[in-house]
């Protein structure tokens, strides 16, 4: 394959698809700090047109600050970047976008009251012949960019009404639309349909052929198998190894932790308790869950599986009060239960845990200790008027051993962890009081190996202390792994249930579509 | 662990070229701390040379009194800035628990329902009531009709003034009686101005209301992230009430002791307080968004403001200019803050 940007200066050059290809972009020795703590030591990478080049590691590895230094969103303490002719580093996102480098982050840079098409076509609108926004040019260019895509999605809507996996899809438009040499995906497919998921994997492998390089950070293994051409696998900081994508998975997860993935998900505890938490007959008014009835033993885990909007979340919200429901009863220990403020749930032993971290579950600004004691105030042994400081460094000590969560970095703010402390921070703040029932919602999105690891234990350990867990999750080998039982949910209601023994993952899936 | 340090250690020997730039980035990173202390000693700095005056003991004590007023203002605005909200109605609420501590004193005291000393407590404590019920007032919009507290507290804030002028008719109220002014105005406890000793307390008690108590902790988890709050069983509707509250009432407090200063009800005074106060917060660290502030930090930020107001003074430069001055400051400031 011909090089589609010819330049004569020394770049990295590989035999890459059967031909001499010059590297789109690389980074030399690049490096970054934050405060003593090096979040990424001198990497050096090339990245070729043509090639789906996959960044492989656990939360805080330091993908997330190498695409940010790639893509101009942060600047690195050492090293450069080359592109072309280009050698330094981009002080800003614009600077990378008008070097071609376009990346698409976790977190969005869209107006939420804006369409669809205004968004895509932000910073670069089509004018008309009196120098006004030309509207009608603009939704005609969105519409025909989505179609061209494959993406299910309106050009027309207002972007904060749509699901963050919408929302994902509208900002890969405007990626594409600016036709990017190098283009940087950030787990893009966490909150995606299975028909969006398709649609964005076709658009990949067009691009791909159209020699864009493409920079893609997964923590699924079967994407890998789908589309990638390269694996670099970063631990701490370090680029650790290059391999070729037709690595197993077993290796690849050794190389991603540093130890062995003979127990992912650990063998769960026999159940032995009678029902705890029993859900009967429960309808709300909008008609998000119909008729869902469900029970849930002491010690054991119930799965609850199915597509994005099949109405589980909501299950979760109305167990913890967050969502009335019109009819039916929520019961736990035999009591029946109604919440006007979520102080009760926690009060009766209810503890629910948002899927959303950032927007729901943490105060990023603050340390992770007044996390994890955020209601440790008013409930258990801390409760009460004023701060007790000795009991309350010696709870959120053991909080933190108990999710594996480190203890040294317990006064830092919240905003400097990585996705997988994040979420064990969120896990530690139910451990202030009595909890009966856990509701888990999404534990592990975006949570590298290593700490589902630690999730998995932790969620075992508080099932074999007699606690009936709720656990909510759209990846199925999660439900199969750590579950007991499943139910399989859709359009508002239970669609099935299995039983462990009886798992069988053709057969669940089954279920998820009419 | 150590293998990773010793790594680290490795590339830094590799990178000695490094170093010196790390200084300045050091800098950059931390100017949000440095703001304060760099205006500090900019101020200090100039009236050295200026106004050398500035120094003496005489006028330490009175930039201590002068700052009585602003500092439990300023801590009042802390409250609500800490938990994401703004109260933009501190300075008419001074105004209104001037006039309302003025008028009761007068009605009982010169009207001769009660002695001096009654009437000033009762002034005092219906005063102080009354700024209560406007903050009670601003929480319970803020918080249950989820107006937001910047509309809220200004909406507030002109209904206040409006009232505060109705009741004077816009003129000072006079009876207030002469020991109010002797004790709370220019009186001296254990050797120590009485309103600087009331201040001294006030800050003690903020700083463990903010710090020690669960209403702080609440007030902290609320402004870093109120949903989080609440899924927490924090009751973020009550806590938010309760800061207001708190801070009506000590904006209040200050408005009677200023009362005390002045010798009359006034409803002009307190102007320039919702300006000073946020920019007193915002120069030390406090965020307006919320989640981000502490106590000592505001205590020094709103002495640097007294400070430059002070040394302005002893330069002679006029009230005009030194309203521009606060205002630039504040946004001087701003260029700096952690965003």
């Amino acid at each position: 394959m011909a090089s589609p940007h010819p330049s004569d200066n020394a770049l990295p050059i590989a035999d890459h698809g059967g031909g001499w290809t010059q590297a789109a972009l690389t980074a030399n020795d690049l490096g970054k700090r934050y405060g003593s703590h090096w979040a990424l030591l001198s990497a050096n990478l090339a990245f070729f047109p043509g090639e789906v080049h996959i960044l492989f590691g656990e939360n805080g590895a330091g993908k997330s600050t190498l695409i940010s230094m790639l893509a101009g969103a942060a600047q690195p303490t050492q090293g450069t970047l080359s592109i072309d002719k280009f050698s330094g580093y981009f002080r800003s996102v614009n600077e990378a976008r008008e070097h071609g480098v376009w990346a698409v982050f976790q977190e969005f840079s869209l107006v939420p009251n804006l369409s669809v098409a205004d968004n895509i076509v932000l910073g670069d609108e089509a004018l008309n012949c009196c120098g006004l926004l030309d509207k009608v040019a603009a939704r005609a260019e969105a519409r025909a960019l989505i179609e061209r895509l494959g993406f299910d999605l309106d050009e027309k809507a207002v972007v904060g009404d749509l699901p963050r996996g919408k929302q994902q899809m509208v900002e890969i438009c405007k990626a594409v639309r600016a036709v990017p040499r190098v283009l940087i995906l950030d787990e893009p497919t966490a909150s995606l349909s299975t028909h969006d998921t398709a649609a964005l994997f076709d658009l990949l492998r067009r691009m791909k052929a159209q020699g864009t390089a493409i920079i893609y950070i997964t923590h699924r293994m079967e994407e890998i198998a789908q589309l990638g051409d390269v694996i670099t696998v970063l631990r701490d900081g370090e680029v650790i190894a290059k391999v070729a994508a037709s690595i197993d998975e077993p290796q690849l997860i050794e190389l991603m932790s540093g130890r062995k993935l003979s127990d992912l998900y650990p063998v769960p505890p026999p159940v032995t308790g009678d029902v705890r938490f029993e859900i009967s007959r429960v309808s709300t008014v909008d008609g998000l869950l119909e008729d869902v009835s469900l029970s849930v033993r002491a010690g054991e885990i119930l799965g609850v599986g199915g597509l994005v909007g099949c109405g589980k979340s909501e299950l979760g919200q109305a167990c913890f009060g967050l969502l009335p429901h019109s009819s039916g009863q929520i019961r736990l220990d035999g009591r029946i239960l109604g919440f006007r403020h979520p102080a009760d749930a926690i009060a009766a032993g209810v503890w629910y845990s948002p899927p959303d971290r950032k927007h729901d579950g943490l105060a990023m600004v603050r340390p992770a200790r007044e996390n994890m004691l955020m209601s440790a105030m008013d409930f258990g042994k801390l409760r009460g008027m004023f701060v007790k400081p000795r009991a309350a460094a010696a709870q959120t000590d053991w909080q933190a051993s108990r999710v594996d969560f480190p203890v040294g970095r317990a006064s830092e703010s919240v905003a400097n962890f990585s996705g997988g402390n994040q979420q064990k921070i969120m896990l530690a703040k139910s451990l202030c009081q009595e909890i009966a029932v856990y509701i888990f919602d999404e534990p592990t999105v975006g949570v590298d190996v290593g700490a589902r690891q630690a999730i998995y234990r932790y969620l075992h350990e508080l099932a074999s202390v007699g606690s009936a867990i709720v656990l909510i999750s759209s990846d199925l080998s999660e439900l199969l792994g750590v579950a007991h039982r499943i139910a399989v949910m859709r359009g508002g209601r239970i669609a099935s249930e299995f039983i462990r023994p009886d798992f069988d993952q053709h057969k669940i899936l089954e279920q998820f579509f009419e | 662990m150590s293998t990773k340090s010793s790594q680290i250690a490795v590339s830094l020997q590799q990178f000695p070229a490094a170093r010196p730039r790390n200084g300045f980035r050091w800098l950059t990173q931390h100017q949000h701390q440095l703001v304060l202390p760099g205006l500090f000693l900019v101020a200090l700095l100039i009236f050295a040379i200026a106004a050398p005056d500035f120094f003496s003991a005489d006028n330490q004590l009175n930039v201590s009194r002068q700052s009585v007023y602003l500092m439990l203002v300023s801590l009042a605005q802390l409250i609500v800035l800490v938990g994401g909200g703004i109260d933009l109605s501190v300075g008419t609420i001074m105004a209104l628990s001037s006039v309302v501590a003025a008028m009761t004193m007068n009605g009982i005291y010169q009207e001769g329902a009660g002695s001096a000393a009654w009437a000033m407590a009762v002034g005092t404590a219906v005063a102080l009531l009354v700024g209560a019920v406007v903050g009670l007032i601003n929480g319970i919009g803020t918080a249950l009709l989820r107006i937001p507290s910047f509309m809220m507290t200004l909406g507030i804030s002109s209904v206040v003034f409006g009232v505060a002028l109705f009741l004077s008719a816009g003129v000072p109220v006079y009876g207030v009686p002469q020991e109010f002014g002797q004790m709370f105005g220019y009186g001296y406890l254990l050797g120590i101005p009485t309103p600087v000793l009331i201040v001294v307390l006030v800050i003690l008690m903020v700083y463990i209301l903010l710090e020690w108590t669960r209403f702080g902790r609440h007030m902290y988890a609320i402004g870093g992230n109120p949903r989080a709050a609440t899924l927490s069983g924090v009751r973020t509707e009550r806590v938010t009430i309760l800061a207001f509250v708190l801070s009506g009432t000590l904006s209040a407090l200050s408005g009677v002791l200023l009362t005390a200063r002045l010798g009359t009800g006034e409803s002009s005074i307190g102007t320039t307080f919702p300006l000073e106060s946020i920019a007193a917060c915002v120069i030390a660290g406090a965020a307006l968004t919320g989640g981000r502030g502490r106590t000592f930090a505001i205590v020094a930020g709103t002495f640097l403001i007294v400070v430059v107001q002070n040394g302005m003074n002893l330069m002679q430069i006029g009230s005009y200019a030194q309203t521009m001055a606060v205002g630039a400051l504040l946004i001087f400031a701003m260029i700096f803050a952690k965003k």
